[in-house]
C-alpha cells in the first residue's frame, strides 16, 4: 500500500478512538459539568484490561466489554471520595489515580510485566497488514457510530436533562429531589467505560502497551478536543478530536521528514496551550454550539408554539 | 529502624514540600483554583538557577535570588496576561483549572526547547556532609530545612503584622467586602502571584540542587505538593505547616515500611496520594479548622 495511504488510514484509526474517548469526556463535563483530570486512567485501564483478557484467552468482543466493565467499576470508586465536593477536588484526585495507576503498573511486574509493557495477541490475524488496518478502521468506525447515537440519545433523554441541570444549576436539582452524587456517580461512570472501549480498541490496534503509553498528556489533548470542538456538542467534539489528532499525527510526520531547529513536539505543545488559552478567552463555548434538546416532544411544542415553520 | 535518620529525611522532605505548598497554596485561597502551573513554575525556578550557577559561574544565593525574581515575574505575567482577564470574562473554576494546565504545557515545552529534556546536575558545588552517629546529613539539607522556616516565619509576619498581608487575609476571606472597604484587591492579587511564584521558583531550586533539574521537576512534586495543601486546608499557610511535617514523615516512616514488606518504594508517590484520599473522604475541610484558633 502507498506509504501516504498508510499515514492517512494510520490517522483515521486514532481520530476514530480518541472521538469515543472524546465523547466520554464530553458526557463528563460537557452535560454534566464534571472535571475528570484522570481521563488518562479509565483509557489505561481499558487497554490493560483488554490486553490482559485476550492474552488469558477470552474472545475479544467480550474483552471490549469486558475492559467497558472494569474501566466502570474504578470510575465509581474514585469519583465517590471526590464526588460530593467541589470540582477542583475531582480534578485533583481524578488525576492523582492516574499517576498512582501508572505507578502501580510499572511497580508490579507479575500483573503486565512492569515497565517493559505487554504486547496485546492480534484479535484478527490475517497476516495481511493492510487488510488489518482496514478492519480496524471498520472496527472503530462501528464503535463510534453506536457511541455517538447513544450519546445524542443519552443527551435528549430525561437522564441527559439532568445532567445539563447538575451543571448549570447544581441547587436546583437538588431543590427538585434528582439526588446529585447518585447522578453524578452514574455519569462518571458512563465515561468510564466508554474510555476504556477507547482504551481497549487502543491496545487492539497498536498491539502493544507500555505505562508511558499513558502519560497526563493524554488527558490534556482529550481535553483540548472538548474544549475545541464545543462542550455538549458531540458532533463539536468528533471535529476537535479529529483537529487535533490530524494535528499531532502531522507532526510526527514533520518530525520525520523535515529536519528544523526546533523540536516540532515541542512546537505543537506549545501551539495546544496557546489554543486552549485563546479559545476560553474568546470563545469559551468552542466552535460548535451546544446541541439543543431534540425529542419528539419538544419537536412538536416548538411546532404548537410556530406553526410557520413547517 | 534508624528513627534519627527518619526524622531527619522527613523534615527535608517536608521541607520542600513546605515551601512549595505555601506558595501553591497562597494563590489557591485567593484566587480560588489549583494552579497546575504551579509545576513548570517550580521547573522555571530550577533552571534559572541551574543556568546562572552552572553555566554563568554566579554563587548560589544569586542563583536563588534570581530564581525567586524570574519565577515570581512569570507568575505575576500568568495573571495578568491569562487569568485576570479569564476571570474577569467570568470563566468557570474548570476554565481556570484548564487554562493553567494549558499555561503548564506552554512553559514545560519552552523549557524543554531551551534547556533540553534530559535531566541536568548540579556538578559545580560539593556540599559538605557530616557523619553524626547514624545519622548522615549534609549542608544542602539544613540549608533547605533552614530556609523553610524562615519562609513558614516570615510569611507569618507578613500576615499578621503588615498591611499587605491583612488585605490578603481579607480580599481571601470575601473579596467584594474587601473591595468596598477600599483594599486595591488586584494589588493584592499581583504581589500574592509575584511571591507565590517566586517561592515556587525556590522550591524548584532546592528541588533542582537535591536532584536533578527537567522540565518534569515540577510535576514530580505537583501531587505531594497537592497533598499537603489540602491537608492543611486550601489557603490556610499554618494548616500547610503541620501538614507538610505529616506528609513528610509518613513518605519517609512509609519507605521503610514498604522496603520491610517487600514492596517497590516507588510507591512512596503514592503515599502522599492515599493521604490524600484519606483527607477527602472523612475531613474534606482539611486541618485548617483545627488551627485558624477562633
Amino acid at each position: 500500500m502507498d506509504l501516504i495511504l498508510v499515514y492517512v488510514l494510520n490517522a483515521l484509526v486514532y481520530v476514530g478512538i480518541f472521538s469515543i474517548v472524546a465523547l466520554s469526556l464530553n458526557a463528563e463535563y460537557g452535560y454534566t459539568g464534571l472535571a475528570s483530570f484522570g481521563k488518562v486512567a479509565y483509557f489505561m485501564i481499558g487497554a490493560y484490561s483488554f490486553a490482559i483478557l485476550v492474552e488469558a484467552g477470552v474472545p475479544w468482543p467480550l474483552a471490549i466489554g469486558l475492559a467497558a466493565v472494569i474501566a466502570a467499576f474504578f470510575g465509581l470508586l474514585v469519583s465517590l471520595p471526590a464526588i460530593r465536593l467541589r470540582e477542583d477536588y475531582l480534578a485533583i484526585v481524578t488525576l492523582t489515580f492516574g499517576e498512582i495507576l501508572r505507578i502501580f503498573i510499572k511497580a508490579e511486574d507479575w500483573l503486565a510485566n512492569g515497565v517493559w509493557g505487554i504486547s496485546v495477541p492480534p484479535s484478527f490475524a490475517t497476516g495481511n497488514f493492510s487488510k488489518q488496518l482496514i478492519i480496524n478502521i471498520i472496527l472503530v468506525g462501528a464503535i463510534l457510530v453506536v457511541c455517538y447515537f447513544f450519546m445524542r440519545l443519552l443527551a435528549n433523554s430525561p437522564f441527559g436533562r439532568i445532567m445539563r441541570a447538575l451543571r448549570d444549576d447544581e441547587t436546583a436539582a437538588d431543590a427538585i429531589g434528582k439526588n446529585r452524587i447518585k447522578y453524578k456517580a452514574q455519569v462518571f461512570m458512563i465515561g468510564s467505560a466508554m474510555a476504556g472501549v477507547g482504551g481497549a480498541l487502543f491496545a487492539n490496534f497498536i498491539g502493544y502497551i507500555t505505562p508511558d503509553s499513558f502519560l497526563p498528556i493524554i488527558t490534556f489533548t482529550i481535553w483540548m478536543m472538548v474544549i475545541l470542538g464545543g462542550p455538549g456538542s458531540n458532533i463539536g467534539v468528533i471535529v476537535g478530536a479529529a483537529a487535533v489528532q490530524l494535528f499531532e499525527r502531522g507532526t510526527i510526520i514533520l518530525k520525520d521528514y523535515i529536519h528544523l531547529p526546533v523540536d516540532p513536539t515541542n512546537v505543537q505543545n506549545i501551539l495546544f496551550g496557546l489554543i486552549i488559552i485563546v479559545i476560553l478567552m474568546y470563545r469559551p463555548g468552542g466552535l460548535f454550539k451546544e446541541s439543543k434538546v431534540n425529542t419528539l416532544g419538544t419537536r412538536r411544542a416548538m411546532r404548537w408554539l410556530n406553526p410557520s415553520s413547517k | 529502624m534508624n528513627w534519627p535518620q527518619i526524622l531527619l529525611n522527613s523534615a527535608v522532605t517536608g521541607s520542600l514540600y513546605l515551601i512549595s505548598a505555601i506558595s501553591l497554596t497562597l494563590v489557591y485561597g485567593l484566587a480560588k483554583f489549583p494552579n497546575f502551573a504551579h509545576a513548570e513554575i517550580m521547573s522555571l525556578g530550577g533552571f534559572i538557577g541551574f543556568w546562572i550557577s552552572e553555566q554563568l559561574g554566579a554563587p548560589l544565593p544569586v542563583a536563588f535570588l534570581v530564581a525567586f525574581i524570574v519565577a515570581g515575574l512569570a507568575g505575576f505575567l500568568s495573571y495578568r496576561l491569562i487569568f485576570k482577564p479569564l476571570s474577569d470574562k467570568g470563566a468557570s473554576l474548570i476554565h481556570l483549572m484548564v487554562a493553567s494546565m494549558a499555561l503548564g504545557f506552554i512553559l514545560r515545552h519552552t523549557e524543554g526547547q531551551i534547556w533540553g529534556f534530559a535531566p541536568l546536575t548540579f556538578q559545580k558545588i560539593v556540599w559538605p556532609s557530616w557523619e553524626l552517629g547514624s545519622v548522615h546529613i549534609t549542608l544542602d539539607w539544613i540549608l533547605l530545612i533552614v530556609t523553610a522556616i524562615c519562609i513558614g516565619i516570615a510569611l507569618h509576619f507578613m500576615m499578621t503584622r503588615t498591611k499587605i498581608g491583612k488585605a490578603i487575609r481579607a480580599t481571601a476571606s470575601n473579596p467584594k467586602l474587601a473591595l468596598s472597604s477600599g483594599i486595591n484587591t488586584t494589588r493584592v492579587l499581583v504581589i500574592t502571584w509575584f511571591v507565590s511564584a517566586g517561592l515556587a521558583g525556590i522550591a524548584g531550586l532546592f528541588r533542582g540542587v537535591e536532584t536533578r533539574v527537567s522540565p518534569y521537576l515540577g510535576w514530580d512534586i505537583l501531587l505531594p505538593t497537592f497533598a499537603v495543601a489540602m491537608l492543611g486546608g486550601i489557603g490556610s499557610f499554618y494548616g500547610a505547616m503541620v501538614a507538610a511535617v505529616i506528609i513528610g514523615l509518613a513518605e519517609n516512616i512509609g519507605v521503610v515500611l514498604l522496603a520491610q514488606a517487600g514492596l517497590s518504594t516507588d510507591y512512596r508517590m503514592a503515599i502522599p496520594f492515599v493521604i490524600l484520599i484519606a483527607v477527602l473522604i472523612f475531613r474534606p475541610q482539611g486541618l485548617a479548622k483545627a488551627f485558624r484558633g477562633n
